[in-house]
């Protein structure tokens, strides 16, 4: 018969183990790659704020000088001559011009290009021979709802299904199998400590690294995104429902984590090659858009997205005949998705405790 | 069940269908034990059961009556040498003995403490600050045996603990073996050097193809091979004399004279007998000076048992 151990003896051996493998997680080189994948969304919408910020400035200074009435700009209709649009609209900003030959036998053309901007949109004008042709509109300074949906569609497309995905497969497999690998897990297995705190601890580490590394991304991807708009319009988001956002993504991150993290681990600890597991369950993850409703909810990634507050714009690119037969199973409520995913990760872990007991060091059969 | 043994009741382990070890039944008092036998005869698989790195297939083992499935009093009780040559990736040793230390619960300082004492005890004070990557092979066998001996175990598990060694740190660590050995503890050595098994050795397993051959003190084993005669070197004056007076006894089978002629080798089936008749012989003027078995070593044993090549 075994005895129990005091609790405070098990809590300071959990902490041990945590703050052994916490050293190993956020300090080895090999999650670099983890890193990157964080930041990577980060880092597109910084460039891409400081893009906007830039062009929207260039713009405005232009606009001093030339500015344009957006009414004005969209009377011109395509045929019109250069002079009636220098009559309605004024001198462009900018304008440039070259010749080309074409025809049989030959014959000298002339295309001219007239940039007019009301301050905010660049318009171009695209002239033949003296006539317009065409027109374009660039450096369009997007509103803060369109952003919004960008961010959704990233989060649910990219950091969801990859970043965090193979951020915690990187993490957690490693938590058992790359001590196998190393042939250094049998130091854990040669102190006195119950094989289920070892999990429970290697868990805990693992928990806190990734859901510290991708709920900053999470937030910090939302500083980069506002921080291409004035401060009166992220005021007011912030106060409407930009916190309320922030913290719900922040929390859906690492609620992936933890569900993401526990399936994990236990492939690392069960799987002699996890690697197959990961992409089985990264398989059925992807498909899931594409299976019938009710199989959708035995996925994690259905839970997590119907946690998101904000709902991406539908795939334009799925047949309507597809889309049809593959309806939306609906989204939970918010109390359900946690509780399901916290009750996965529970279980997940506990049978992991479980299966530990049976963890036998032979690094050769490895 | 003996709480001061450790005992391996019908112990059998199989990797799929290959035999790792088979039917081992041994119950070890202390003291230091040697556990001796050729390459792939169970050495390893016998320590790995012992301490709960992998569980046996049938039977039941228990190392001071505790079972080497609770590692919460298993290891309370064993320090572990293993045979892995690796450690945690960028650990210095004190780290990795610090760390290992503070699973078993004990508070940062009393953990540093312990730790600066093990270091100390394998000499390694000076390069605790260093990385484990830097260190030499006999280093990495220091640390090992430092993480095995810094909760002051009472079993001792080593396997392979002399390799890499130099000289004087392989007598200092023998004296360690033997001071914890005096301590009426265990001290469990997985060896293949054999005349040092002889030196240190209270009692020793031989083991061969996943079967223990032999086991207990040599003198025990070896007057149990019958199929090789003992041998007896008996240093004289008149070996000539000595020679053809025990070569009329009828269990003497053979008898040589040593190379440098003062003394002679006698192989005897009944060791015992001869040794009581070598008492009248003595009082006869050959000028007798020592009498010593000549095969009763672990070597010896190892030889007539497993083979000569395997003996290394």
């Amino acid at each position: 018969m075994m005895e129990k151990p005091a609790i405070s003896e098990l809590w300071s051996q959990l902490i041990a183990v945590v703050r052994i493998e916490l050293t190993k997680t956020f300090f080895a080189r090999r999650s670099i790659w983890i890193y990157l994948l964080a930041l990577l969304p980060v880092s597109l919408f910084y460039i891409n704020s400081i893009y906007a910020k830039r062009e929207h400035e260039r713009l405005a200074r232009i606009a001093v000088d030339h500015s344009v009435g957006r009414d004005a700009i969209r009377s011109i209709r395509r045929g019109s001559t250069l002079q009636q649009v220098v009559q309605t609209v004024g001198e462009p900003y900018r304008k440039n011009s070259r010749e080309f030959w074409m025809g049989r036998p030959p014959q000298r053309h002339e295309r001219v290009t007239y940039y007019y901007t009301d301050g905010e949109v660049d318009f171009t004008f695209f002239f033949n021979d003296g006539v317009l042709q065409g027109t374009g509109r660039s450096g369009v300074r997007q509103s803060l709802p369109q952003f919004l949906l960008v961010f959704a569609s990233v989060y649910q497309l990219y950091f969801i299904r990859l970043a965090i995905f193979f951020g915690c497969a990187g993490i957690f497999t490693n938590l058992f199998r790359g001590e196998m690998l190393d042939k250094s897990l049998h130091f854990y297995l040669l102190a006195p400590i119950p094989r289920p705190v070892l999990v429970a601890g290697k868990y805990l580490a693992g928990l806190f690294a990734t859901a510290i590394i991708f709920s900053a991304s999470t937030a910090l991807q939302f500083y980069a995104l506002l921080r291409g708009f004035d401060s009166v319009t992220v005021h007011e988001y912030l106060q409407r429902d930009g916190w309320h956002h922030i913290a719900a993504y922040m929390g859906i991150s690492m609620l992936a984590c933890a569900a993401y993290g526990s399936i994990f681990l236990a492939a690392g600890l069960i799987a002699k090659n996890p690697a197959v597991i990961a992409a089985l369950l990264l398989l059925w993850e992807s498909v899931n858009a594409f299976i019938p409703g009710s199989l959708k909810m035995a996925s994690v990634v259905f839970y997590l997205q119907s946690l998101c507050p904000i709902e991406p714009p539908p795939d334009v690119n799925i047949p309507p005949a597809l889309l049809a037969l593959v309806a939306p199973a609906g989204r939970v409520g918010t109390f359900t998705g946690i509780a399901v995913m916290a009750a996965l990760s529970v279980l997940v872990l506990a049978a992991s405790g479980f299966l530990s007991r049976r963890l036998e060091i032979n690094y050769s059969a490895d | 069940m003996n709480v001061d043994h450790i005992t391996f009741d019908n112990v059998s382990r199989f990797y799929g269908e290959v035999l790792g070890v088979n039917r081992v039944t041994l119950s070890i008092p202390p003291g230091i034990t040697s556990l001796v036998g050729p390459n792939g005869s169970g050495k390893t698989t016998l320590l790995n059961l012992m301490s709960g790195l992998i569980h046996p297939t049938e039977g039941t083992i228990h190392v001071l009556g505790i079972e080497p499935r609770d590692p919460r009093k298993m290891f309370r009780a064993v320090g572990y040498s293993t045979q892995f040559d690796s450690f945690p990736r960028g650990t210095t040793g004190r780290q990795f003995i610090y760390s290992f230390l503070r699973l078993f619960g004990y508070p940062s300082a009393t953990a540093s403490t312990m730790t600066a004492e093990a270091l100390d005890m394998v000499h390694l004070t000076d390069a605790a600050d260093r990385k484990i990557a830097g260190y030499s092979k006999g280093m990495r066998q220091r640390v090992k045996l430092a993480q095995a001996i810094a909760h002051d175990p009472q079993v001792l598990v080593l396997d392979e603990p002399l390799n890499g060694l130099d000289p004087l740190v392989r007598a200092e660590t023998l004296n360690l073996f033997r001071k914890y050995a005096s301590q009426g503890r265990h001290v469990f050595v997985s060896t293949h050097i054999l005349h040092e098994v002889d030196m240190i050795s209270d009692q020793f397993i031989l083991m061969s193809n996943g079967y223990v051959v032999a086991e207990g003190q040599i003198q025990d084993v070896r007057s149990e091979i019958r199929d090789h005669p003992m041998q007896v070197t008996i240093r004289c004056k008149q070996p000539h004399g000595l020679a053809s007076k025990v070569f009329e006894m009828d269990h003497v089978v053979e008898v040589r004279l040593h190379p440098d002629g003062k003394g002679v080798l006698v192989l005897t089936r009944a060791a015992d007998l001869f040794y009581r008749q070598l008492n009248h012989i003595a009082m006869e003027d050959f000028g007798i000076e020592s009498i010593a078995p000549a095969d009763d070593t672990v070597k010896s044993v190892y030889e007539y048992l497993i083979g000569e090549d395997s003996a290394r």
